[in-house]
Formats: C-alpha cells, sequence, structure tokens
C-alpha cells in the first residue's frame, strides 16, 4: 500500500538524486555552454524506460529523454558498467548536440536486468558538421554533425577509447568535449550510487514500489489540472519565418481537444517537412507539449510518464512537426519547439483566457561564432542563445529580456567573453519600446551587438524575424525581431532570420531579439 | 563591559561576560527603530561602562528585502545601463508562464550610460566622455538621487573611468552622493555579479550611515562595531562605507557561536544545524569557517565572501496538508508567528510544532518557561480530520509530519556535505535554535551522524558569536593568468592587497603584529567557468586538483588551469573571554532535574519518558533517552537510542547507547 507519508519522502529522495546528478554535472564540465549556460538535464528512469523523476532543468529534454533511453536500452544488451552513449534525433534525440548518455542501475542480486537507468543529456558546443557550433544551415542531417546511433562508451567500467577516439575525431573542439563526456560519466555514477544506497537503506520492492506511486501522483495531478480547463476542440495556427533555404513561411496548425481529464493534441493540417533545419521530430514536438501541460500544474509535480499519461499527440510522419530520417533538424529543438508551445498556448487561451499570456519572443536566436584565434592558431567554437520579452497577461505585464518556454540557458558574461574569444561584446540593453502595446505590455526584447576582432564565421538560427509574437484579446503583437551586419566601413545590412556568413575582423553583428504580445486593448 | 547585540525579528539577544560566566538578555524588538532596542538593552547592561558593543543588524537586509533602500542610481559603460536588470537572463522558475523578476532596486530611469571602455588587459580602447559624464552627474542632482553604484567593465584591471565618473559627480552634485565603485566593492569579473554587488551597497548605503551614525551618536563612535557576514567583525566606520558586507549576518553569528563553542568542547568538524519557527539554516564547518561568494539577497547576487549557509523552508511553524495528488506535503508554507501553529491558540493548520506536541515531545507546562499555555486540547479536532483524508492513524501521521520534516532537512544537509565531497559521519551535529533540539537526533540518524552537540543557551547563540567573532577582512582581485606564473608576479598581486589589509586594519585599530594573513587563489582547469578557492602555498597546482579531486569527484593532473582570482583575509584575533569550566565533574544526576515522567510516542510506541529540567544538570551528569530535556527556549528530545552527558561548560553531548561519544 502506497503510505501518504512515503510518497512525499521518496518524491524528495528522487529529486535529490536528480539534482545531485545535475550538479556533479554542472561542476565537472569543462564547456561554458554546460556549466555557465546550464544546458542539460539529468532524470532517472525505471527498468522499462519510463521517467520518475527530472530535475527542473531543461523542458525541450522533458519528452524526449524517455524515447532516448528507450532507444538505449531497445538496441544494446548492458550489462553492470556499461554506458550507452547516443544523439540520433530519429531516436528520441533533439539535435545532434544533445548528447545522451544513459547507464543502469542493477542490484547487487541480480545483474541481468536493471532495476532503474539514469541518463543525462548535455548540449555540446560541437560535434562535427558543415559549421563550427553545429546549429548549421543546413540541408540534411549529415551536414550537421556526427550521428551516434546507440553505442556503448563504457563497457565494464572502462571507457571505450576507440568510440572515444571516433567520436573526438569528428569534433572541432576535442579537449573541451573530453572533459565534458567525463562531467557526463561523473553525474551517471552518483546517479548509480545513490539509488542503490536508496535500495540499500529500504527494499528493493518499496523503492520501485514507490517508483511506480510517483508516476501515478504526477498523472493524478495533471489530470486534476485538465478538468478545470473546460471540454472543447480549440484551434490555433502560427508559422514559422522560413526554413533558411527559401523564404516560404512555414505553418503549425494544432486542435486542442479537452475531453474531461485528458488533452488531444493533434499537429494535423501543419506543413511537411522542408528542406532547411527547423524540422522538428516527434520527440521535440512531445517535450513542447509537455511543457506546456507542465507549465499549467501549479504544484511542484516530479516531471516524469505519468505527466504525459493523460496527453495525445496526434503527428503525421513527414510533417514538420514530426520529421523523418534525413531531415535536416538542427534548428527544431531550439526554434520549432518555440512555436509549437506558441500554438498550443493560443489554443488553450480560448479555454481558459486568464491563464494563459500572449506570444514570449517565440525563438531562442541562436549564435554561434567560430574560427581560428589568429594569435594562437587555436580553433575556437562559441554557442549562445538571447533572451527576449514574454507576453502580457490578464494580471501583468509581460517580463524583459528574460528567457522564456523551452530554454532557460544562461548568458555569458561580456568580461568572461572577453577573456576567452576574439569579438568583444559592444552594446547588450534592453530594446526598448518592442513589447506590443495593451492593457498589459508585452515585455522587452534585447539588443545584443558582437564586434569580432578576428575573421570568423557567424551562423545564426533565429526566428519571429517576419512573423511577430502575438498579442492576445485586442493586445498588440510585440515587435518581431532584427539581425544587422554593421561593417567596419559603417554601411549597414540587414541580414535574414537565418544566415551563416565569414566575417572580417571589425564587423559588427547586431542582435535585436523580439518583444511580448500584449494583452487587450490599451485603455 | 563587552556587550553583542543581535537583532532578531521578535527579540534583541544580548550577551555579555561577568565573572567568567556568559549573562543573557533578551529586549523585545523594536522593527521600526531597531536602534530603540539595542540602547535598551545596553542601558540595562553598562548604563555608564560599556567598553564596546558588538551588534548584528538586520537593517541592511530589511532594506533590501523590503525595497526601502536609498534613492539610487547606476551608471556604467553606455550601451550597457540594463545588465542590472537583464541578469544572467534566465528565469528563477521554468514552469510558470507568468514569471516575473522580483521589484527592481533600481529602474530604468535611474540607470545612466557614459562612453568609455576598457580592455580586459586594462587599455582604454574608448576614451571616458567627461562631457557625457558631466551631464549625468547633472541629472543625478536634479533627480534627487542619494546614492551612486559605478560599474565599468574591467574596472577591476583598470579603474580610471570609474574614479573619473565618482570625481566629476563630486563637483557637480551638490547634495552629499554616497558612491559605492565596483573595483573597490568587488574587483572580480563577471559585470552582472559585480555589479549586483555595488548596487545592493549603494542601495543601502545611506540607511546604514544613517543608522549606525544614530547608535554611535549615543555610545560614542569608537565603541560600536558591527558583525560581517563573513562571520568577522568589522569596525561601524568600515561598515557604514560597506554595508553589504553586513548582510545576511544573522545566521553567520549562529556558525561562528557553533564553530567557537564545539571548539572549545573538542569538536571543530561539525554541521551546525539552526531549525528555526519558519526556515532551517545548516553550516559545515571543516575546521574553519566555510566561506563561499555565491550568496543572493532577493535575487540579486552577492559576490562578497559569506559564511556558506544553506536555508531551506522547513522549521517548527511548516504546515503539514495533503496536496492534491494525495502526497503528505511538510511546508514550506508557515504558520509563523500569526497565526501560528494549532497549539498556541489561534492556528488552524497542523504545524511540526503540533506534530511535536502531538506526540508528547513537547511539555505545555514547561514551554517558555511555563510561560505560555499550549493548547493540546485543540489538536485532536485537527488531526482527526488529517487522519480521515489520509487513512493514516493520528500518531502515525504525526510522526510522518516530523519525518517528512526531517527529510526536507536531510536533503539541506546532503547538499552542503555529500555534493561538496563531505561524509557527514565524521562530523558533530551542532544544534541549536528554537525547535533544533526536538529534531537534531532522528536528523543525525538520517545522516549516520554518530555525535550531537547541543550548546547551552541554544537560543542565544547567534549573539554568543557576535561576542566571540574576530575582526574580518576579506579582500580579492581578478588577475586571469594562465598557471604557472613566476612566483614573484604572483606575490606582487599579494603584496598589493596585504598592504591595503595592513593599513584598514590598523584604521580598525589592530597593531600590525597582531595582524594574521591568510592568502588564497581561486583556481580553475582552463575552459571552466566555476572556481574553486585553494590555500596559497609552494604547490598550488597539486593543492587544486585535490580541493577539485575532493569537490567534483575527479582532477586532471595534466590539464592546464588557471589563476582567475587572488585573495586574502587578514584577521586581527579577538581575545576570546575567559570562561569559568566547572571543575568537579558529578555523575549522579540532581534529583531535582527530574520534573516528571510523562509519554511520548517514539517509532509507533508509547514510552515512559523522564522530563528533566537541563538547569539543574552538571558536569559530568549521564542520562539514556528516552529523554525530554526542557529549558527557557528550546525542548530537547533524546530517542530511546541515545544517550547524553553534560560537560564542563554546560553543553550537551549525545551519543549513540552502544556506541559511546
Amino acid at each position: 500500500m502506497v503510505d501518504p507519508i512515503k510518497l512525499e519522502i521518496f518524491k524528495n529522495k528522487f529529486s535529490a538524486i536528480a539534482e545531485e546528478m545535475g550538479v556533479t554535472l554542472n561542476r565537472t564540465a569543462f564547456s561554458p555552454n554546460i556549466k555557465e549556460r546550464r544546458d542539460y538535464s539529468c532524470a532517472i528512469f525505471n527498468a522499462s524506460g519510463d521517467m520518475v523523476n527530472q530535475a527542473a532543468h531543461i523542458p525541450v529534454h522533458l519528452g524526449s529523454m524517455p524515447m532516448s533511453v528507450k532507444a538505449a536500452i531497445q538496441n544494446v544488451s548492458i550489462n553492470p558498467g556499461d554506458m550507452i552513449i547516443l544523439n540520433d534525433p530519429f531516436k528520441g534525440g533533439t539535435h545532434l548536440p544533445d548528447v545522451t548518455i544513459v547507464a543502469p542501475v542493477f542490484t547487487k542480486e541480480d545483474s541481468t536486468q536493471p532495476l532503474f537507468y539514469v541518463a543525462n543529456r548535455a548540449h555540446h558546443a560541437d560535434i562535427g558538421g558543415m559549421s563550427a557550433g553545429s546549429m548549421p544551415l543546413s540541408r540534411s542531417i549529415y551536414q550537421e554533425g556526427l550521428i551516434i546511433p546507440a553505442l556503448k562508451i563504457m563497457k565494464n567500467y572502462q571507457i571505450d577509447e576507440d568510440v572515444l577516439s571516433l567520436i573526438l575525431s569528428n569534433v572541432r573542439t576535442k579537449i573541451e568535449r573530453q572533459g565534458d563526456f567525463a562531467a557526463q560519466f561523473m553525474a551517471n555514477k552518483i546517479g548509480i550510487r545513490r539509488i542503490s544506497e536508496l535500495i540499500e537503506k529500504n527494499s528493493q520492492e518499496t523503492v520501485v514500489l514507490y517508483s511506480k506511486a510517483l508516476m501515478e501522483y504526477s498523472e493524478k495531478i495533471m489530470r486534476k489540472t485538465l478538468k478545470i480547463i473546460p471540454n472543447g476542440l480549440y484551434l490555433f495556427e502560427d508559422y514559422l519565418d522560413s526554413d533558411g533555404v527559401d523564404d516560404e513561411k512555414i505553418k503549425i496548425k494544432v486542435g486542442v481537444e479537452i475531453k474531461e481529464d485528458q488533452a488531444i493534441i493533434d499537429f494535423t493540417g501543419s506543413s511537411k517537412q522542408i528542406q532547411g533545419s527547423v524540422n522538428a521530430v516527434y520527440a521535440i514536438t512531445a517535450s513542447a507539449c509537455l511543457y506546456v501541460f507542465r507549465a499549467l500544474v501549479k504544484e511542484n509535480i516530479p516531471a516524469n510518464a505519468g505527466c504525459m499519461s493523460p496527453l495525445t499527440i496526434i503527428t503525421q510522419p513527414g510533417s514538420i512537426v514530426d520529421a523523418t530520417y534525413p531531415a535536416a533538424v538542427a534548428g527544431g529543438n531550439v526554434e520549432t519547439s518555440q512555436r509549437i508551445v506558441d500554438c498550443v498556448l493560443g489554443a488553450l487561451s480560448q479555454a481558459v483566457p486568464e491563464k494563459i499570456p500572449a506570444a514570449s519572443q517565440g525563438t531562442m536566436n541562436n549564435f554561434t561564432i567560430g574560427g581560428i584565434k589568429s594569435d594562437s592558431g587555436q580553433a575556437f567554437a562559441y554557442y549562445e542563445t538571447m533572451g527576449g520579452g514574454t507576453g502580457a497577461s490578464l494580471r501583468e505585464d509581460g517580463e524583459n529580456a528574460i528567457q522564456s518556454h523551452m530554454t532557460n540557458t544562461l548568458n555569458t558574461p561580456v568580461e568572461a567573453i572577453e577573456y576567452e574569444y576574439p569579438f568583444r561584446i559592444t552594446n547588450y540593453a534592453i530594446r526598448h519600446n518592442s513589447g506590443g502595446n495593451g492593457l498589459h505590455k508585452g515585455g522587452n526584447g534585447l539588443i545584443r551587438e558582437f564586434t569580432l576582432l578576428n575573421d570568423a564565421e557567424c551562423t545564426m538560427l533565429s526566428e519571429r524575424r517576419k512573423f511577430s509574437p502575438y498579442g492576445l484579446f485586442g493586445g498588440e503583437n510585440g515587435k518581431a525581431g532584427n539581425n544587422l551586419l554593421i561593417c567596419k566601413d559603417k554601411q549597414i545590412k540587414q541580414l535574414p532570420g537565418k544566415f551563416s556568413l565569414f566575417l572580417k575582423k571589425g564587423d559588427k553583428l547586431r542582435i535585436e531579439t523580439p518583444g511580448g504580445g500584449g494583452f487587450k486593448k490599451a485603455q | 563591559m563587552i556587550i553583542s547585540a543581535d537583532t532578531g525579528g521578535t527579540f534583541t539577544d544580548f550577551v555579555y561576560v561577568k565573572d567568567g560566566k556568559f549573562k543573557i538578555l533578551k529586549v523585545l524588538s523594536t522593527p521600526d527603530n531597531p536602534a530603540k532596542a539595542v540602547l535598551k538593552g545596553k542601558s540595562m547592561i553598562a548604563p555608564d561602562n560599556l567598553e564596546e558593543l558588538i551588534h548584528g543588524s538586520t537593517v541592511a537586509t530589511n532594506a533590501v528585502l523590503e525595497r526601502k533602500g536609498a534613492k539610487t542610481a547606476i551608471i556604467m559603460n553606455r550601451g550597457f545601463e540594463d545588465i542590472i536588470e537583464i541578469g544572467r537572463q534566465n528565469r528563477p522558475e521554468l514552469y510558470n508562464l507568468f514569471v516575473k523578476r522580483p521589484e527592481h532596486l533600481v529602474k530604468a530611469p535611474l540607470r545612466f550610460g557614459v562612453p568609455g571602455r576598457v580592455s580586459k588587459s586594462g587599455e582604454i580602447i574608448e576614451p571616458f566622455d567627461f562631457d557625457e559624464a558631466k551631464k549625468v552627474a547633472g541629472q543625478l542632482n536634479d533627480l534627487k538621487v542619494e546614492s551612486v553604484a559605478i560599474c565599468f567593465l574591467f574596472s577591476f584591471v583598470n579603474p580610471v573611468h570609474e574614479l573619473a565618473m565618482r570625481d566629476v559627480i563630486h563637483e557637480i552634485c551638490e547634495g552629499p552622493i554616497a558612491c559605492s565603485l565596483s573595483h573597490e566593492i568587488m574587483p572580480e569579473f563577471r559585470e552582472f555579479e559585480r555589479c549586483s554587488t555595488t548596487v545592493v551597497n549603494a542601495y543601502v548605503q545611506p540607511i546604514m550611515k544613517n543608522y549606525i551614525g544614530n547608535l554611535e551618536k549615543n555610545i560614542g563612535d569608537k565603541n560600536l562595531v558591527i558583525m560581517q557576514s563573513n562571520g568577522g567583525r568589522i569596525s561601524s566606520t568600515t561598515a557604514s562605507k560597506e554595508p553589504v558586507r553586513t548582510i545576511l549576518s544573522g545566521p553567520a553569528g549562529g556558525a561562528v557561536g557553533a564553530f567557537e563553542i564545539s571548539k572549545q568542547t573538542g569538536y571543530d568538524k561539525i554541521i551546525s544545524f539552526d531549525m528555526g519557527g519558519t526556515s532551517t539554516d545548516v553550516s559545515l564547518i571543516n575546521g574553519q569557517l566555510p566561506i563561499n561568494v555565491e550568496s543572493t539577497v532577493s535575487n540579486y547576487p552577492l559576490k562578497v565572501p559569506m559564511i556558506e549557509i544553506h536555508t531551506v523552508g522547513a522549521g517548527g511553524g511548516s504546515i503539514a496538508y495533503v496536496d492534491k495528488g494525495g502526497a503528505l506535503k511538510v511546508g514550506p508554507l508557515s504558520a509563523g508567528a500569526d497565526p501560528g501553529p494549532i497549539c498556541y491558540g489561534i492556528g488552524n493548520e497542523i504545524t511540526v510544532t503540533d506534530a511535536n506536541l502531538y506526540l508528547g515531545r513537547l511539555i505545555p507546562e514547561q514551554f517558555l518557561g511555563g510561560t505560555m499555555p499550549l493548547a493540546k486540547t485543540r489538536l485532536e479536532r485537527y488531526f482527526s480530520n488529517l487522519s480521515e483524508q489520509t487513512g493514516l492513524s493520528k500518531v502515525k501521521l504525526a510522526e510522518g509530519i516530523c519525518d517528512i520534516a526531517n527529510t526536507v532537512m536531510e536533503k539541506a544537509i546532503r547538499v552542503i556535505s555529500v555534493d561538496r565531497g563531505y561524509d557527514p559521519s565524521e562530523f558533530t551535529l551542532c544544534s541549536f535554535g528554537g525547535a533544533g533540539g526536538m529534531h537534531a537526533c532522528f536528523l543525525a540518524d538520517l545522516l549516520n551522524i554518530p555525535r550531537i552537540l547541543i550548546p547551552k543557551d541554544p537560543g542565544i547563540l547567534s549573539a554568543k558569536g557576535m561576542l566571540l567573532a574576530d575582526c574580518i577582512r576579506d579582500y580579492s582581485k581578478t588577475i586571469m593568468v594562465d598557471y604557472p606564473i613566476p612566483k614573484e608576479t604572483l606575490n606582487d598581486e599579494f603584496q598589493e592587497l596585504r598592504k591595503k589589509a595592513i593599513s584598514d586594519l590598523s584604521l580598525e585599530g589592530i597593531a600590525p603584529n597582531d595582524i594574521f594573513i591568510d592568502q588564497f587563489v581561486d583556481m580553475r582547469y582552463k575552459g571552466q567557468s566555476y572556481e574553486l578557492i585553494v590555500e596559497y602555498g609552494d604547490d598550488i597546482r597539486n593543492t587544486f586538483d585535490q580541493v577539485h579531486e575532493k569537490r567534483y569527484g575527479y582532477s586532471n593532473k595534466d590539464k592546464a588551469c588557471e589563476i582567475v582570482n587572488v585573495r586574502i583575509r587578514a584577521y586581527g584575533k579577538n581575545e576570546k573571554p575567559d570562561l569559568d569550566k566547572q571543575k568537579q565533574s558529578n555523575t549522579a544526576v540532581d534529583n531535582d532535574a527530574f520534573i516528571f515522567t510523562k509519554d511520548c510516542v517514539f517509532d509507533g510506541l508509547v514510552v515512559a519518558t523522564k522530563v528533566i529540567d537541563r538547569s539543574k544538570l552538571q558536569f559530568g551528569n549521564q542520562l539514556t533517552g528516552p529523554l525530554i530535556i526542557v529549558e527557557y527556549s528550546s525542548t530537547i528530545v533524546i530517542p530511546p537510542s541515545r544517550t547524553v552527558r553534560v560537560d564542563a561548560y554546560g553543553n550537551l553531548i549525545v551519543g549513540k547507547k552502544n556506541g559511546g561519544f
């Protein structure tokens, strides 16, 4: 019998383990992308690969981690001391830079069938491919970097140097990668150790019983949350600006049907998958939907398989929200995921207007700079995402210059950049008056200007440069974002939302991120 | 007479030494003007013979928390004015669609930018624009700004623009405007954190100056000493210039008190555990006070060194309820002092205190010396309701509430021990605070901690710590160089900090011979972006690898590393009061100490438990659980598995029944 006291205690224990894995990964990783920007997630899974608890890290990993773990355990036979590495977006991955490492937790008595799994996923600043930073304007997945199917990277507690060497030979910044992988192994080891201790202190049966109870717990609360939303079918559609190859807009259409304590989220009618890199694999669409519904829950529930049970997601394979091999997907994770959230929120705002804000910036403004340092001859690769405005709501104005929805990564300090990389930030400020007007105003976007001290390749993957973040109930749209090149000779060029350019020392790139939508008409 | 005064929410605690003994006084706090209570206590203890008053004040902290600071402006490089608002771009809550940052200390019209830029090597790559600077100063005048934070990029390498800006303000502005310069407050890289620390300083500076000035007027400026959050004390003159160093100093006093008392008793590896009404503070002290530079107040990072204290929302007043998913939850919501737990007479939600009372672990007749009646009869109805809701017996429910609170606190202790590479079982749990004694033994069991120390007068340990604290000043500077570098270069950097420290401490009245200086470097592997503080010595590389291994579980001797900051901590040792030690050990417990026997619940079983008056216990007394030991401001629960003895200073040492102390 599940007892409410133990339920709460195990909730604390499991979340402490996932959090400790995160602390370990964060502290031991080498790259700023993981340490400073905290672009990673850690979670615990049961024997069939269902998620028991994910620490509150990156939402886009929410629905996708379990699919990676299932792919890993279905494709590889696993023994004590093994770890599996994978990043294949068509097997539960999101995009190639997100590399997942899965490890089994065996009991002392049984070394044939793992009782739990632990896994962590970290965004590596480079995983090879056609451009530094591995967030290219690609047309197929082959251009985006090294595809790692589920492979054993650790066998019987030893790193498989062959596999590691193959991976490292395909990336631009080997030492950094090596350090980050070591941190990922360490995080899993901590997870294994803690779960083993938990099993030792309690019994195996109890730990398994409460891991299941936690899923039921989250499911119960999710269903109660859905029950409050009026039954009905709510439709919404919005667009992505382009795929970076041609200028065609891309439609995302959603019908959210609430039936008592469940929701059917149907993306039928969305555009077909496209040439460029903003295709989202199913795992991303699932994560985005899960994020929205998880955010409607007021309680601090464990993010796990139970949250997903009341949701049915319908997609057409080969569409923009369920891309199939070998589609280019680098940007689907970061950009399309945001638009999917906008669409699902837009639909729900018709059902529960008081619970849903207008559109937030709807992009992550993924920016990479890479090249060779002219003084030392060393390669460098830098990646960052930029915050923007959030949408206003019935309660209040939106927030300025902050990360929204599917990401919550930190910026890299201006002074840290200048110590490390051959470029300088020459403007970093709130983009005033960019939030949509309304009874409540949308939050403002931000301005970030990069001045190159070295020739470099710059790649931008940004959205909401044409279709601006929507306002609601008469509130105006937020201002669309804007990318500008200010050449050394002061000439200003308008750049598209997605570009990849070789720029010269002295050139400046000025990025202005979108504002959030307003709520209700201004009085 | 030397007195310490610790301002708290309800009481201002005073501690002083008389005839070799600590004496205590509690005066009701006066939140509108905390100085009133301080002065009242002072005149009661030492009307005309005050030598020194060491004061732990909440004035700076409250000014930030309640947004009641000075009208503050910020001046940065042009184009970077909003850094204080943008922060690190992340939102405090992941799954909140309505996320808002807390109200800003400096709003947009008071943020100014002036052209002028220095590079990482200190070279001026854009000249400072004096005309623009004057215009800004003019606006400060017009807007009647009281305090200014000046923070330019790379000012810690070359402060020329910050100094120029200050000079312009002094030249142009009519009224007295306080200037906080980032390279003086916190000369380290990462502009947002430096700026945030400087802004918080600027925001509270006029308030603190005013408060201190008021106290000095009454007791003389030579006699006032202020407690800092780094665990050291400092003259009131310095504190009014750099009040940011006093924020969160209350818990710091507690940690210092716990450490000093434990050292005296012979234990210098402790985990301090301070459980109050709404929250619990824990700190791991491994032979020296733990310092970190990652604190925040109301979402603003403070990079000044503070005693590393971790706080969780579990306390005696934490409310228990069943959530929508059927789990029993305890806290973080608290019944506070108003309405308080059910048993205080008004509240109507079950709290941890109520659960303890239900289990017989609180003695109504003895609570606060019997001055505050506890309404035990009120509990029955609420426990019956919750019992029906959960399907658990009332006793199981009450024990469960305590267990859950213990799990939350266990997690907090794991964060500061296990997560940092320490095994809690090698430490002594030093328990204080109003509710600590009721949970310490159970918490120790969860963490495999064999020994618990419960100091004498656990309710005023923070004030005691202030009385025992040394004079401490911290200095640091970012140098960002690859390791190895010539020893001379590093020594030059240290020398610069040492010179400043010696000159500052002599102003504090400390003779050069009495100044002790510890030197540190903040190091990291190249490419990492967090640093570890490493004691400076002959082989810092090796030390760094070891510290890294300890903290993060791995090290890499071949990997290049860099020195980010140099750091020193300068002490003027405080003469510790000579305390009376009881000489005569006495194993026989005085009969007066036994108040009565009552039924208590341990592990679901009702056990006859002796209730003991702590004030009647003597050095050498040894008792075996189950026991309830009562004193004026706290209750100590010793379960059947534990034994307790009294040391020569009146501290209680709790050990395992079969494992000794």
